[in-house]
């Protein structure tokens, strides 16, 4: 048998349809989160230059972009890794500050990064909770209420995440597919209302992309914003609600799937417009 | 098809999967055999259980001070040297010998001193290991030079008059076997039940992981070796009871000892594995084989320093088949 069969697949024509409607619904509501001019230097580099964005609630925004286009820095000013140089985060209409990460997560806003920050000694249940174990007890008597710890990573991976697995298995027995859904598992045990994603850069497998993939389909239909980070294009196309796409720091274009195409967008992406594109060819 | 609980037997077989539960456990059968071993050889070591135990509490705390170290991926060659150290400055201050400084004869004090200067010392090797940016090798290695210089320079006789309730501690078999017990029990809910006990387990599977799931690795790095350095001083403290003085030698050669019975007791030499039960195994496992040589008519005490390397490198070449072992069954069981 292979561990990477997904009861989700089903579900997902479903999904994206039901996805795409919340999106609709929502344009005109009080963003999510909002950067507004929004730039990050380190030093004389210009990561991200003047970058004004919309994130809508429930909808999956890819940002896409070439190699060293600023997307991950970008995320990490919206996470609380990085102060931005100038300009103004909102979250749900309200000015916001993250000097750290720990600002970002008190707003309801969780990060998966690039290398999925796993335990590969730990067991899934740990991974999940480490930062935000359950605990019982009273005062110094506090402890680590595993018997929770379990209980409810078994129901984060069933409900949330659409996946039978035996949480008690250490992290390193996982495929890369398996992994991501931990570290997605690990956003939502802090009950997030918007979960920031840098995907790896490495490849993922087919299948595991489609399961990330189907996961957070599942997830914006449950109402959680989601903002992605993609290396793979075509899939963006599938899923994503809107893209937006970052050239040398700078946001060229936003849309929606239905509105380009892969060419168009790997254009966008290698050049920063569309003209130029032409004139190449 | 969903993956339901026993994934990992479904996986990878059952035979695999016990493969692995033997693995993690290991020290019990070697336990098991070390014991018969001895029971058959020397049996006469088996007089006096409670002076088994009793000559294992030092080695027992440092076993758990370099096991702390270890499960965060880190790991301290001074605690032998800082017990040794923390112990004769200690004795210095409370002894009655004639080159000794005699500053008071309070045994509080001493409890006092010896603790503070363990710990003292174990928070510099994490200050210098977590903010420095030291190499946890080199700085520990210089601290255990340092130190028993430190202590040579001192004083190379024995450190006798000590006050009676200072040296009852560790002199007091059941007391001293308690103090032991105890710490291990401490240790073993501490590690198990707390997020920082959690976070030494974070920290030594992935320090970039750690950080990045929000836990502060440097000050729980200097946590870690004070902690350590802290244990290291209760050594020392137990040493002093168990001799009844500050012998000139104390301390010295006992990391390797604590690493060996760290290492028997299933406690991965690079962090994120392990059980203080297992390692408590470690202990009694290392204690008997000490105590068989001292019985043992055809072993003189010359050569149990060698026979000592020896079982260290047995505890390295077991550790090294059974890291083998498991990426083995690791590799089989990919796809
Ligand atoms: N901490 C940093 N210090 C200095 N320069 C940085 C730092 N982080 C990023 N940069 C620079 O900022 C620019 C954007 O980098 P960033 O990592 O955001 O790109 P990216 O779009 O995520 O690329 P990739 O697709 O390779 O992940 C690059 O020129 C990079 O060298
Ligand atoms: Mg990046």
């Amino acid at each position: 048998m292979s561990v990477e069969d997904d009861p989700a697949t089903t579900e997902r024509e479903t999904a994206e349809e039901e996805a795409a409607g919340d999106a609709g619904a929502a344009a005109s509501a009080t963003p999510k989160l909002r950067a507004e001019n929004v730039t990050k230097q380190f030093g004389r580099i210009v990561a991200v230059d003047d970058v004004t964005l919309d994130v809508r609630p429930g909808e999956i925004f890819a940002l896409v972009g070439d190699n060293g286009a600023g997307k991950s820095t970008l995320m990490n000013v919206l996470s609380g890794v990085h102060a931005p140089t100038e300009g103004q985060l909102y979250k749900d209409g309200e000015p916001v500050q993250f000097s750290n990460p720990s600002d970002a997560r008190a707003k309801g806003i969780e990060t998966v990064y690039q290398d999925l920050a796993l335990m590969d000694d730990l067991d899934i249940a740990t991974n999940i909770f480490m930062g935000s174990f359950p605990k019982r007890g009273v005062g110094p008597l506090r402890v680590i209420d595993w018997n929770a710890t379990y209980e409810r990573s078994r129901a984060i991976m069933r409900e949330q995440l659409g996946r039978e697995m035996d949480i008690q298995t250490e992290v390193e027995f996982l495929s890369g597919g398996q992994r991501q859904l931990v570290a997605i598992g690990r956003a939502l045990a802090f009950d997030p209302d918007v979960i920031i994603l840098d995907e790896p850069t490495s490849a993922l497998s087919v299948d595991a992309t489609r399961l990330v993939q189907n996961t957070l389909d599942r997830l914006a239909e449950e109402g959680i914003t989601i903002v992605i980070v993609s290396h793979n294009i075509e899939s963006v196309l599938e899923h994503a609600d809107r893209i937006g796409v970052l050239y040398q720091g700078s946001l060229v274009d936003i849309m929606a799937p239905s509105e380009t195409d892969l060419e168009e967008l790997n254009e966008l992406m290698t050049t920063g417009t569309l003209e130029t594109g032409l004139l190449d060819d | 098809m969903s993956t339901e609980q026993g994934f990992l037997s479904r996986t990878f077989g059952d035979s695999d999967d016990l493969a692995l539960t033997l693995l993690d456990n290991m020290i019990w059968p070697i336990l098991a055999v070390v014991i018969l071993g001895v029971l058959v050889f020397v049996p006469q070591t088996f007089r006096s259980i409670q002076l088994i135990l009793w000559g294992a509490v030092p080695i027992g705390l440092l076993v758990l001070a370099e096991s702390l170290c270890l499960l965060s991926g880190h790991f301290d060659l001074s605690i032998g040297s800082i017990a040794g150290f923390s112990a004769m400055f200690t004795g210095m201050l409370l002894g009655t010998c004639p080159s000794c400084w005699g500053v008071t004869t309070s045994p509080w004090v001493g409890f006092g001193v010896i603790l503070l200067t363990g710990s003292l010392i174990g928070l510099v090797n994490g200050v210098m290991i977590a903010k420095v940016g030291l190499n946890p090798f080199l700085q520990t290695l210089a601290f255990l030079i340092v130190f028993e210089g430190a202590k040579t320079a001192m004083q190379t006789q024995p450190v006798t008059g000590l006050p009676s309730l200072y040296v009852r501690v560790g002199g007091t078999p059941n007391l001293a076997i308690g103090v032991m017990l105890v710490a291990f029990l401490v240790f073993g809910l501490v590690l198990r039940y707390t997020s920082f006990g959690q976070a030494v387990y974070a920290l030594g599977s992935s320090e970039v992981s750690a950080r990045e799931v929000g836990i502060d690795t440097e000050r729980l790095v200097i946590v870690i070796y004070t902690i350590s350095g802290l244990l290291a001083a209760i050594a020392g403290l137990m040493l002093t009871g168990f001799v009844g003085v500050v012998p000139p030698l104390i301390g010295e050669g006992l990391v390797f000892q604590a690493f060996a019975g760290a290492v028997i007791g299933g406690i991965s030499l690079f962090g994120g594995r392990g059980k203080i039960t297992g390692a408590l195994g470690g202990v009694i496992l290392i204690q008997l084989v000490q105590s068989a040589l001292n019985n043992s008519p055809a072993i003189g005490a010359t050569q149990i320093q060698m026979i000592n390397g020896l079982v260290l490198l047995g505890a390295i070449l077991l550790y090294n088949t059974q890291t083998k072992l498991r990426s083995r069954i690791l590799a089989s069981g990919a796809t």
